[in-house]
Protein backbone atom coordinates (compact mmCIF):
# COMPACT_ATOMS: atom_id res chain seq x y z
CA UNK A 1 0.00 0.00 0.00
CA UNK A 2 1.24 3.48 -0.85
CA UNK A 3 0.24 6.80 0.64
CA UNK A 4 0.28 9.80 -1.65
CA UNK A 5 -0.10 13.20 -0.01
CA UNK A 6 -1.02 16.17 -2.20
CA UNK A 7 -0.59 19.65 -0.78
CA UNK A 8 -3.07 22.00 -2.42
CA UNK A 9 -6.35 21.48 -4.25
CA UNK A 10 -6.06 23.99 -7.06
CA UNK A 11 -5.80 23.07 -10.73
CA UNK A 12 -2.55 21.08 -10.37
CA UNK A 13 -3.27 19.37 -7.03
CA UNK A 14 -6.91 18.55 -7.69
CA UNK A 15 -6.12 17.18 -11.17
CA UNK A 16 -3.35 15.00 -9.72
CA UNK A 17 -5.63 13.72 -6.94
CA UNK A 18 -8.43 12.73 -9.32
CA UNK A 19 -6.07 10.94 -11.74
CA UNK A 20 -4.26 9.12 -8.92
CA UNK A 21 -7.57 7.94 -7.49
CA UNK A 22 -8.72 6.85 -10.96
CA UNK A 23 -5.55 4.91 -11.75
CA UNK A 24 -4.69 3.36 -8.39
CA UNK A 25 -6.51 0.58 -6.54
CA UNK A 26 -8.33 1.26 -3.28
CA UNK A 27 -5.45 -0.28 -1.33
CA UNK A 28 -3.51 2.92 -2.01
CA UNK A 29 -4.36 6.08 -0.10
CA UNK A 30 -4.72 9.44 -1.83
CA UNK A 31 -4.73 12.31 0.66
CA UNK A 32 -5.34 15.97 -0.15
CA UNK A 33 -4.38 18.78 2.22
CA UNK A 34 -5.82 22.19 1.39
CA UNK A 35 -6.46 25.20 3.63
CA UNK A 36 -9.54 26.05 1.57
CA UNK A 37 -12.78 24.12 1.81
CA UNK A 38 -13.93 25.42 -1.58
CA UNK A 39 -12.59 24.77 -5.07
CA UNK A 40 -12.51 27.94 -7.17
CA UNK A 41 -12.46 28.23 -10.97
CA UNK A 42 -10.26 31.31 -10.79
CA UNK A 43 -10.49 32.41 -14.47
CA UNK A 44 -14.19 33.23 -13.94
CA UNK A 45 -13.45 35.44 -10.92
CA UNK A 46 -13.11 38.19 -13.53
CA UNK A 47 -16.86 37.98 -14.20
CA UNK A 48 -17.63 37.89 -10.47
CA UNK A 49 -15.49 41.03 -10.14
CA UNK A 50 -17.76 43.00 -12.48
CA UNK A 51 -20.98 41.60 -10.98
CA UNK A 52 -21.83 39.49 -14.03
CA UNK A 53 -21.56 36.13 -12.27
CA UNK A 54 -22.31 35.08 -8.70
CA UNK A 55 -19.67 33.64 -6.39
CA UNK A 56 -21.68 30.42 -6.14
CA UNK A 57 -21.10 29.74 -9.83
CA UNK A 58 -17.30 29.72 -9.50
CA UNK A 59 -16.85 27.70 -6.29
CA UNK A 60 -17.99 24.36 -4.88
CA UNK A 61 -17.13 22.42 -1.71
CA UNK A 62 -14.29 19.93 -2.04
CA UNK A 63 -15.21 17.55 0.80
CA UNK A 64 -18.27 15.89 -0.88
CA UNK A 65 -16.30 15.29 -4.10
CA UNK A 66 -13.41 13.71 -2.19
CA UNK A 67 -15.80 11.64 -0.03
CA UNK A 68 -17.48 10.29 -3.18
CA UNK A 69 -14.15 9.49 -4.87
CA UNK A 70 -12.50 7.91 -1.81
CA UNK A 71 -9.90 10.64 -1.36
CA UNK A 72 -8.97 11.59 2.21
CA UNK A 73 -9.28 15.33 2.74
CA UNK A 74 -7.71 17.48 5.42
CA UNK A 75 -8.68 21.14 5.50
CA UNK A 76 -5.30 22.29 6.68
CA UNK A 77 -2.11 24.00 5.57
CA UNK A 78 1.30 22.34 5.37
CA UNK A 79 3.87 24.00 7.62
CA UNK A 80 6.86 21.63 7.80
CA UNK A 81 8.25 19.16 5.31
CA UNK A 82 10.51 16.30 6.43
CA UNK A 83 11.49 14.57 3.17
CA UNK A 84 13.88 12.20 4.98
CA UNK A 85 11.50 11.53 7.85
CA UNK A 86 12.63 12.12 11.42
CA UNK A 87 14.62 10.33 14.10
CA UNK A 88 11.64 8.06 14.84
CA UNK A 89 10.87 7.01 11.26
CA UNK A 90 12.71 7.48 7.92
CA UNK A 91 9.43 7.75 6.00
CA UNK A 92 8.85 11.23 4.58
CA UNK A 93 6.43 13.36 6.54
CA UNK A 94 4.59 16.63 6.34
CA UNK A 95 3.33 18.52 9.35
CA UNK A 96 0.01 20.24 8.87
CA UNK A 97 -2.03 22.82 10.76
CA UNK A 98 -5.80 22.61 10.44
CA UNK A 99 -7.78 25.61 9.19
CA UNK A 100 -11.16 23.87 9.43
CA UNK A 101 -13.67 25.51 11.77
CA UNK A 102 -13.55 23.71 15.11
CA UNK A 103 -10.04 22.30 14.54
CA UNK A 104 -8.25 25.56 13.72
CA UNK A 105 -4.66 25.57 14.96
CA UNK A 106 -4.60 21.81 15.63
CA UNK A 107 -1.45 20.08 14.29
CA UNK A 108 -0.93 16.63 12.78
CA UNK A 109 1.81 14.72 10.98
CA UNK A 110 1.09 12.83 7.76
CA UNK A 111 3.60 10.22 6.54
CA UNK A 112 3.85 9.74 2.80
CA UNK A 113 5.41 7.49 0.18
CA UNK A 114 4.93 10.18 -2.46
CA UNK A 115 4.34 13.89 -2.03
CA UNK A 116 3.07 16.46 -4.53
CA UNK A 117 3.52 20.08 -3.56
CA UNK A 118 0.80 21.95 -5.44
CA UNK A 119 0.26 24.67 -2.88
CA UNK A 120 -0.16 27.42 -5.46
CA UNK A 121 0.71 31.01 -4.68
CA UNK A 122 0.93 33.00 -1.51
CA UNK A 123 -0.73 36.31 -2.40
CA UNK A 124 1.91 38.77 -1.20
CA UNK A 125 -0.14 41.94 -0.80
CA UNK A 126 2.33 42.98 1.90
CA UNK A 127 5.07 43.42 -0.73
CA UNK A 128 3.71 46.89 -1.59
CA UNK A 129 2.49 49.12 1.26
CA UNK A 130 -1.19 49.94 0.76
CA UNK A 131 -1.85 47.09 -1.68
CA UNK A 132 -4.84 44.78 -1.31
CA UNK A 133 -8.40 44.68 -0.09
CA UNK A 134 -7.70 43.73 3.54
CA UNK A 135 -5.07 46.16 4.82
CA UNK A 136 -4.73 48.28 1.70
CA UNK A 137 -6.49 50.64 -0.66
CA UNK A 138 -7.06 48.47 -3.72
CA UNK A 139 -9.37 45.64 -4.66
CA UNK A 140 -8.40 42.23 -6.07
CA UNK A 141 -9.96 39.41 -8.09
CA UNK A 142 -7.52 36.72 -6.89
CA UNK A 143 -10.14 34.91 -4.81
CA UNK A 144 -13.90 34.64 -5.21
CA UNK A 145 -14.45 36.72 -2.05
CA UNK A 146 -12.04 39.38 -3.31
CA UNK A 147 -13.97 39.47 -6.59
CA UNK A 148 -17.30 39.92 -4.80
CA UNK A 149 -15.78 42.88 -2.93
CA UNK A 150 -14.33 44.30 -6.18
CA UNK A 151 -17.77 44.17 -7.83
CA UNK A 152 -19.35 46.04 -4.90
CA UNK A 153 -16.66 48.76 -5.07
CA UNK A 154 -17.06 48.99 -8.85
CA UNK A 155 -20.82 49.49 -8.39
CA UNK A 156 -20.08 52.42 -6.09
CA UNK A 157 -17.90 54.20 -8.66
CA UNK A 158 -20.45 53.51 -11.40
CA UNK A 159 -23.12 55.14 -9.20
CA UNK A 160 -20.86 58.18 -8.75
CA UNK A 161 -20.27 58.41 -12.50
CA UNK A 162 -24.03 58.20 -13.07
CA UNK A 163 -24.28 61.19 -10.73
CA UNK A 164 -22.00 63.09 -13.10
CA UNK A 165 -18.52 62.64 -11.62
CA UNK A 166 -15.56 61.90 -13.90
CA UNK A 167 -13.49 59.15 -12.29
CA UNK A 168 -10.21 57.33 -12.90
CA UNK A 169 -10.12 53.53 -12.79
CA UNK A 170 -6.68 51.94 -12.55
CA UNK A 171 -6.31 48.21 -13.16
CA UNK A 172 -3.15 46.16 -13.36
CA UNK A 173 -0.20 44.94 -11.33
CA UNK A 174 0.64 46.09 -7.81
CA UNK A 175 4.35 45.24 -7.80
CA UNK A 176 7.27 45.16 -10.22
CA UNK A 177 7.46 41.35 -10.22
CA UNK A 178 3.79 40.40 -10.56
CA UNK A 179 2.61 37.64 -12.84
CA UNK A 180 -0.85 36.89 -14.36
CA UNK A 181 -0.96 40.10 -16.44
CA UNK A 182 -3.59 38.28 -18.52
CA UNK A 183 -6.00 38.48 -15.57
CA UNK A 184 -5.46 42.23 -15.22
CA UNK A 185 -5.89 42.60 -18.99
CA UNK A 186 -9.19 40.71 -18.78
CA UNK A 187 -10.42 42.76 -15.87
CA UNK A 188 -9.61 46.10 -17.48
CA UNK A 189 -11.64 45.25 -20.58
CA UNK A 190 -14.51 43.75 -18.58
CA UNK A 191 -14.65 46.95 -16.53
CA UNK A 192 -14.56 49.01 -19.73
CA UNK A 193 -17.40 46.87 -21.13
CA UNK A 194 -19.37 47.23 -17.89
CA UNK A 195 -19.12 51.04 -17.69
CA UNK A 196 -20.06 51.25 -21.38
CA UNK A 197 -23.12 49.07 -20.80
CA UNK A 198 -24.02 51.26 -17.81
CA UNK A 199 -23.90 54.32 -20.06
CA UNK A 200 -21.09 56.11 -18.20
CA UNK A 201 -18.08 55.36 -20.42
CA UNK A 202 -17.53 59.07 -21.12
CA UNK A 203 -17.13 59.69 -17.40
CA UNK A 204 -14.39 57.10 -16.95
CA UNK A 205 -10.68 57.32 -17.59
CA UNK A 206 -9.53 53.70 -17.63
CA UNK A 207 -5.83 52.98 -17.21
CA UNK A 208 -4.04 49.63 -17.49
CA UNK A 209 -1.09 49.86 -15.08
CA UNK A 210 1.49 47.16 -15.70
CA UNK A 211 5.01 45.94 -15.03
CA UNK A 212 5.21 44.75 -18.65
CA UNK A 213 7.72 46.80 -20.67
CA UNK A 214 5.31 46.72 -23.60
CA UNK A 215 1.70 45.79 -24.19
CA UNK A 216 1.10 42.20 -25.26
CA UNK A 217 4.03 40.81 -23.26
CA UNK A 218 1.71 38.84 -20.91
CA UNK A 219 4.72 37.53 -18.99
CA UNK A 220 5.69 35.28 -21.91
CA UNK A 221 7.91 37.80 -23.75
CA UNK A 222 5.10 38.54 -26.20
CA UNK A 223 4.16 36.47 -29.21
CA UNK A 224 4.53 36.56 -32.96
CA UNK A 225 1.35 35.70 -34.84
CA UNK A 226 0.92 34.63 -38.43
CA UNK A 227 -2.07 36.64 -39.64
CA UNK A 228 -3.34 36.69 -43.20
CA UNK A 229 0.08 36.00 -44.65
CA UNK A 230 1.96 38.45 -42.45
CA UNK A 231 3.74 38.03 -39.18
CA UNK A 232 2.50 40.44 -36.56
CA UNK A 233 3.19 40.78 -32.87
CA UNK A 234 1.02 40.52 -29.78
CA UNK A 235 2.28 44.06 -29.02
CA UNK A 236 0.67 45.59 -32.10
CA UNK A 237 -2.43 43.42 -31.72
CA UNK A 238 -2.90 44.46 -28.07
CA UNK A 239 -2.19 48.14 -28.76
CA UNK A 240 -4.90 48.02 -31.42
CA UNK A 241 -7.42 46.76 -28.85
CA UNK A 242 -6.40 49.49 -26.38
CA UNK A 243 -6.85 52.13 -29.09
CA UNK A 244 -10.20 50.73 -30.18
CA UNK A 245 -11.55 50.66 -26.60
CA UNK A 246 -9.96 53.95 -25.48
CA UNK A 247 -7.98 52.40 -22.62
CA UNK A 248 -4.74 54.11 -21.57
CA UNK A 249 -1.64 52.25 -20.40
CA UNK A 250 1.21 52.88 -17.99
CA UNK A 251 4.06 50.55 -18.93
CA UNK A 252 7.11 49.24 -17.09
CA UNK A 253 5.73 50.39 -13.76
CA UNK A 254 6.57 49.06 -10.29
CA UNK A 255 4.11 50.25 -7.64
CA UNK A 256 6.10 51.29 -4.57
CA UNK A 257 3.27 52.36 -2.25
CA UNK A 258 -0.43 53.01 -2.51
CA UNK A 259 -2.41 55.66 -0.68
CA UNK A 260 -6.21 55.87 -0.49
CA UNK A 261 -6.39 57.74 -3.79
CA UNK A 262 -3.02 57.46 -5.48
CA UNK A 263 -0.37 54.95 -6.42
CA UNK A 264 3.30 55.86 -6.22
CA UNK A 265 5.46 54.04 -8.72
CA UNK A 266 8.86 53.77 -10.32
CA UNK A 267 9.41 53.23 -14.02
CA UNK A 268 12.21 51.37 -15.80
CA UNK A 269 14.10 54.65 -16.33
CA UNK A 270 14.30 55.07 -12.53
CA UNK A 271 11.88 58.02 -12.45
CA UNK A 272 9.33 58.18 -9.63
CA UNK A 273 5.70 59.06 -10.42
CA UNK A 274 2.25 59.10 -8.91
CA UNK A 275 -1.12 58.31 -10.39
CA UNK A 276 -4.46 59.27 -8.82
CA UNK A 277 -7.37 56.86 -8.84
CA UNK A 278 -10.95 56.50 -7.66
CA UNK A 279 -10.99 52.72 -8.10
CA UNK A 280 -7.98 50.42 -8.35
CA UNK A 281 -7.71 46.68 -8.90
CA UNK A 282 -4.05 45.79 -8.62
CA UNK A 283 -2.78 42.23 -8.49
CA UNK A 284 -0.26 41.17 -5.83
CA UNK A 285 3.04 39.42 -6.54
CA UNK A 286 3.10 35.70 -5.86
CA UNK A 287 5.40 33.86 -3.49
CA UNK A 288 5.62 30.23 -2.55
CA UNK A 289 3.41 29.15 0.34
CA UNK A 290 5.74 29.36 3.35
CA UNK A 291 6.96 26.00 4.54
CA UNK A 292 10.10 24.89 6.35
CA UNK A 293 12.03 21.76 5.39
CA UNK A 294 14.18 19.70 7.75
CA UNK A 295 16.63 16.83 7.24
CA UNK A 296 16.31 13.66 9.30
CA UNK A 297 18.84 14.98 11.83
CA UNK A 298 16.82 18.16 12.28
CA UNK A 299 19.02 20.43 10.13
CA UNK A 300 17.12 23.18 8.34
CA UNK A 301 17.29 22.36 4.61
CA UNK A 302 14.68 24.92 3.50
CA UNK A 303 17.27 26.72 1.31
CA UNK A 304 18.07 23.44 -0.42
CA UNK A 305 14.43 22.54 -1.11
CA UNK A 306 12.94 25.98 -1.79
CA UNK A 307 14.22 29.05 -3.64
CA UNK A 308 14.35 32.53 -2.08
CA UNK A 309 10.73 33.24 -3.06
CA UNK A 310 9.56 30.02 -1.38
CA UNK A 311 8.95 27.99 -4.54
CA UNK A 312 10.09 24.36 -4.56
CA UNK A 313 13.15 23.50 -6.63
CA UNK A 314 12.65 20.80 -9.24
CA UNK A 315 14.56 19.40 -12.23
CA UNK A 316 15.26 22.81 -13.78
CA UNK A 317 18.62 24.41 -14.56
CA UNK A 318 18.85 27.13 -11.93
CA UNK A 319 22.32 28.35 -12.97
CA UNK A 320 22.13 32.17 -13.08
CA UNK A 321 22.73 33.37 -16.64
CA UNK A 322 21.91 36.39 -18.78
CA UNK A 323 18.71 36.59 -20.88
CA UNK A 324 20.64 35.91 -24.08
CA UNK A 325 21.74 32.50 -22.73
CA UNK A 326 18.33 31.32 -21.54
CA UNK A 327 17.28 28.09 -23.18
CA UNK A 328 14.08 26.11 -23.41
CA UNK A 329 16.00 23.20 -21.87
CA UNK A 330 16.44 25.21 -18.64
CA UNK A 331 12.80 24.45 -17.86
CA UNK A 332 11.85 21.38 -15.82
CA UNK A 333 10.08 18.41 -17.35
CA UNK A 334 9.51 15.88 -14.55
CA UNK A 335 8.89 18.31 -11.64
CA UNK A 336 10.82 15.97 -9.34
CA UNK A 337 12.70 17.60 -6.47
CA UNK A 338 16.49 17.02 -6.61
CA UNK A 339 17.59 14.36 -4.14
CA UNK A 340 14.07 13.04 -3.47
CA UNK A 341 12.54 10.89 -6.19
CA UNK A 342 9.21 10.75 -4.35
CA UNK A 343 8.71 14.52 -3.97
CA UNK A 344 7.28 16.67 -6.79
CA UNK A 345 6.10 20.25 -7.21
CA UNK A 346 3.48 21.16 -9.80
CA UNK A 347 1.72 24.33 -10.88
CA UNK A 348 2.72 27.64 -9.34
CA UNK A 349 4.52 25.81 -6.51
CA UNK A 350 7.55 24.84 -8.62
CA UNK A 351 10.46 27.25 -8.86
CA UNK A 352 10.91 28.50 -12.44
CA UNK A 353 14.52 28.73 -13.61
CA UNK A 354 14.07 32.37 -14.66
CA UNK A 355 11.48 34.70 -16.14
CA UNK A 356 10.24 34.24 -19.70
CA UNK A 357 10.03 37.98 -20.42
CA UNK A 358 13.24 39.95 -20.73
CA UNK A 359 14.20 41.04 -17.20
CA UNK A 360 14.38 44.80 -16.66
CA UNK A 361 15.95 46.63 -13.76
CA UNK A 362 15.66 50.34 -13.06
CA UNK A 363 18.86 52.32 -12.36
CA UNK A 364 17.80 52.15 -8.70
CA UNK A 365 18.01 48.35 -8.84
CA UNK A 366 14.26 47.74 -8.81
CA UNK A 367 13.31 44.62 -10.75
CA UNK A 368 10.46 45.44 -13.13
CA UNK A 369 9.59 42.32 -15.09
CA UNK A 370 6.68 39.91 -15.14
CA UNK A 371 7.24 36.60 -13.40
CA UNK A 372 6.50 33.59 -15.60
CA UNK A 373 2.86 32.45 -15.62
CA UNK A 374 2.34 28.75 -14.84
CA UNK A 375 -1.35 28.58 -14.17
CA UNK A 376 -4.34 27.04 -15.95
CA UNK A 377 -3.66 24.62 -18.76
CA UNK A 378 0.07 24.03 -17.93
CA UNK A 379 -0.77 23.52 -14.24
CA UNK A 380 -3.31 20.82 -15.04
CA UNK A 381 -0.89 19.08 -17.39
CA UNK A 382 1.85 19.13 -14.73
CA UNK A 383 -0.56 17.68 -12.15
CA UNK A 384 -1.52 14.82 -14.45
CA UNK A 385 2.10 14.20 -15.50
CA UNK A 386 3.30 13.89 -11.92
CA UNK A 387 0.33 11.62 -11.11
CA UNK A 388 1.27 9.32 -14.02
CA UNK A 389 4.88 9.15 -12.79
CA UNK A 390 3.74 8.17 -9.31
CA UNK A 391 1.34 5.54 -10.68
CA UNK A 392 4.22 3.97 -12.68
CA UNK A 393 6.55 4.02 -9.69
CA UNK A 394 3.93 2.25 -7.59
CA UNK A 395 2.96 -0.29 -10.25
CA UNK A 396 6.37 -0.87 -11.93
CA UNK A 397 8.81 0.15 -9.24
CA UNK A 398 10.94 3.13 -8.20
CA UNK A 399 13.10 2.70 -11.33
CA UNK A 400 10.18 3.63 -13.61
CA UNK A 401 11.14 6.69 -15.64
CA UNK A 402 9.28 9.88 -14.94
CA UNK A 403 6.67 11.20 -17.36
CA UNK A 404 7.60 14.57 -18.79
CA UNK A 405 5.76 17.78 -19.65
CA UNK A 406 8.06 20.76 -20.07
CA UNK A 407 6.48 24.18 -20.55
CA UNK A 408 8.92 24.48 -23.44
CA UNK A 409 7.17 21.54 -25.13
CA UNK A 410 3.54 22.23 -24.32
CA UNK A 411 1.10 24.76 -25.62
CA UNK A 412 -1.44 26.85 -23.81
CA UNK A 413 -4.61 28.70 -24.59
CA UNK A 414 -5.34 32.00 -22.93
CA UNK A 415 -8.84 33.27 -23.47
CA UNK A 416 -8.94 36.79 -22.10
CA UNK A 417 -12.49 37.99 -21.68
CA UNK A 418 -13.13 41.51 -22.91
CA UNK A 419 -16.81 41.71 -22.03
CA UNK A 420 -19.72 39.39 -21.24
CA UNK A 421 -22.93 38.58 -23.08
CA UNK A 422 -23.95 35.73 -25.38
CA UNK A 423 -24.35 38.20 -28.25
CA UNK A 424 -22.50 41.28 -27.00
CA UNK A 425 -19.55 39.53 -25.36
CA UNK A 426 -16.00 39.51 -26.62
CA UNK A 427 -12.68 37.94 -25.82
CA UNK A 428 -9.12 37.96 -27.01
CA UNK A 429 -8.28 34.31 -27.60
CA UNK A 430 -4.60 33.47 -27.73
CA UNK A 431 -2.96 30.15 -28.29
CA UNK A 432 0.76 29.72 -28.00
CA UNK A 433 3.00 26.79 -28.69
CA UNK A 434 5.17 26.31 -26.77
CA UNK A 435 4.61 28.42 -23.65
CA UNK A 436 8.34 28.93 -23.14
CA UNK A 437 9.90 30.13 -26.41
CA UNK A 438 12.39 27.77 -27.99
CA UNK A 439 14.59 29.72 -30.40
CA UNK A 440 16.50 26.57 -31.36
CA UNK A 441 13.31 25.06 -32.84
CA UNK A 442 11.47 28.13 -34.05
CA UNK A 443 12.91 31.40 -35.45
CA UNK A 444 10.29 33.43 -33.55
CA UNK A 445 10.54 31.23 -30.46
CA UNK A 446 7.16 29.64 -31.14
CA UNK A 447 5.36 27.75 -33.89
CA UNK A 448 3.62 30.55 -35.83
CA UNK A 449 1.02 28.11 -37.15
CA UNK A 450 -0.15 27.32 -33.63
CA UNK A 451 0.45 30.72 -32.04
CA UNK A 452 -2.58 32.84 -32.83
CA UNK A 453 -4.54 35.77 -31.54
CA UNK A 454 -8.13 36.48 -32.37
CA UNK A 455 -10.73 38.90 -31.01
CA UNK A 456 -14.46 38.31 -31.20
CA UNK A 457 -17.65 36.88 -29.77
CA UNK A 458 -16.40 33.31 -30.35
CA UNK A 459 -13.76 33.91 -27.69
CA UNK A 460 -16.46 34.72 -25.16
CA UNK A 461 -18.29 31.50 -26.03
CA UNK A 462 -15.00 29.63 -25.69
CA UNK A 463 -14.29 31.07 -22.24
CA UNK A 464 -17.84 30.27 -21.14
CA UNK A 465 -17.50 26.70 -22.48
CA UNK A 466 -14.24 26.28 -20.56
CA UNK A 467 -15.96 27.56 -17.41
CA UNK A 468 -18.64 24.85 -17.55
CA UNK A 469 -16.32 22.13 -18.87
CA UNK A 470 -13.64 22.55 -16.20
CA UNK A 471 -16.11 22.84 -13.33
CA UNK A 472 -17.73 19.62 -14.62
CA UNK A 473 -14.30 17.99 -14.72
CA UNK A 474 -13.31 19.28 -11.27
CA UNK A 475 -16.54 17.89 -9.84
CA UNK A 476 -15.45 14.49 -11.23
CA UNK A 477 -18.75 14.01 -13.02
CA UNK A 478 -19.08 10.97 -15.36
CA UNK A 479 -16.46 11.00 -18.12
CA UNK A 480 -14.44 13.82 -16.48
CA UNK A 481 -11.18 12.15 -17.47
CA UNK A 482 -12.04 12.58 -21.16
CA UNK A 483 -11.81 16.36 -20.81
CA UNK A 484 -8.17 17.24 -21.44
CA UNK A 485 -6.24 19.37 -19.01
CA UNK B 1 -8.77 59.42 -28.48
CA UNK B 2 -6.42 59.89 -25.53
CA UNK B 3 -4.87 63.34 -25.23
CA UNK B 4 -1.13 62.65 -25.41
CA UNK B 5 -0.32 65.75 -23.31
CA UNK B 6 -2.45 64.59 -20.37
CA UNK B 7 -1.96 60.82 -20.67
CA UNK B 8 -0.57 59.07 -17.60
CA UNK B 9 2.22 57.59 -19.75
CA UNK B 10 2.65 59.76 -22.88
CA UNK B 11 5.10 57.31 -24.48
CA UNK B 12 2.65 54.42 -24.15
CA UNK B 13 -0.17 56.68 -25.35
CA UNK B 14 1.84 57.60 -28.45
CA UNK B 15 2.42 53.92 -29.25
CA UNK B 16 -1.27 53.09 -28.79
CA UNK B 17 -2.27 56.07 -30.95
CA UNK B 18 -0.36 54.65 -33.92
CA UNK B 19 -1.74 51.10 -33.65
CA UNK B 20 -4.04 50.02 -36.47
CA UNK B 21 -7.75 50.27 -35.82
CA UNK B 22 -10.06 47.48 -36.97
CA UNK B 23 -12.18 48.38 -39.99
CA UNK B 24 -15.97 48.63 -39.62
CA UNK B 25 -16.20 45.32 -41.51
CA UNK B 26 -13.85 43.63 -39.01
CA UNK B 27 -15.87 44.97 -36.08
CA UNK B 28 -19.05 43.71 -37.70
CA UNK B 29 -17.60 40.24 -38.32
CA UNK B 30 -16.46 40.02 -34.68
CA UNK B 31 -20.14 39.94 -33.75
CA UNK B 32 -21.56 38.13 -36.79
CA UNK B 33 -23.16 34.98 -35.36
CA UNK B 34 -22.61 32.50 -38.25
CA UNK B 35 -19.02 33.68 -38.77
CA UNK B 36 -18.29 33.58 -35.04
CA UNK B 37 -19.72 30.07 -34.83
CA UNK B 38 -17.18 28.98 -37.44
CA UNK B 39 -14.43 30.78 -35.50
CA UNK B 40 -15.59 29.05 -32.30
CA UNK B 41 -15.31 25.64 -33.95
CA UNK B 42 -11.94 26.57 -35.41
CA UNK B 43 -10.54 27.76 -32.07
CA UNK B 44 -11.72 24.59 -30.36
CA UNK B 45 -10.03 22.47 -33.02
CA UNK B 46 -6.80 24.44 -32.65
CA UNK B 47 -6.80 23.93 -28.90
CA UNK B 48 -7.49 20.21 -29.29
CA UNK B 49 -4.67 19.91 -31.84
CA UNK B 50 -2.34 21.61 -29.39
CA UNK B 51 -3.45 19.27 -26.60
CA UNK B 52 -2.77 16.21 -28.75
CA UNK B 53 0.51 17.60 -30.09
CA UNK B 54 2.16 18.91 -27.02
CA UNK B 55 0.76 17.77 -23.74
CA UNK B 56 2.71 14.55 -23.26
Amino acid sequence: MSRIVILGAGVAGHTAALHLRRLLGKEHQVIVVSPNKLWNWIPSNIWVGVGEMSKEKVVFPLAPIYARKGIEFHQAKAVVLRPEGDTADPTGAVEIEYTEAGRSGEHATLRYDFLINATGPQLKFGATPGLGPDAGNTVSVCTADHAVHAAAELDKVIARMKAGEHLTLVIGTGHGTCTCEGAAFEYVFNVEHKVREEGVRDNATIIYFTNEAQLGDFGVDGMVFDQRGFQTTSKLWTESLFRERGVQAVLGAAATSIEADKVHYETIDGEMHELGFDFAMLLPPFGGVPMKAYARNGDDISDQVFNAAGFMKVDADYTPKPYEEWKASDWPSTYQTPGYNNVFAAGIAFAPPHQISRPMKSPNGTMIAPSPPRTGMPSGVMGKTVALTIVDRIKIGPQAPAHTASMARMGAACVASAGVGLQKGSAASMTMFPVVPDYERFPTGRDVNETRGEIGLAGHWLKLSLHYLFIYKAKAQPGWQLIPE
Amino acid sequence: MTDLTTAADPKAAAQIATAPLPTPQTLKMRKNLPYQFVRYASQNLRIMRMVIKGHH
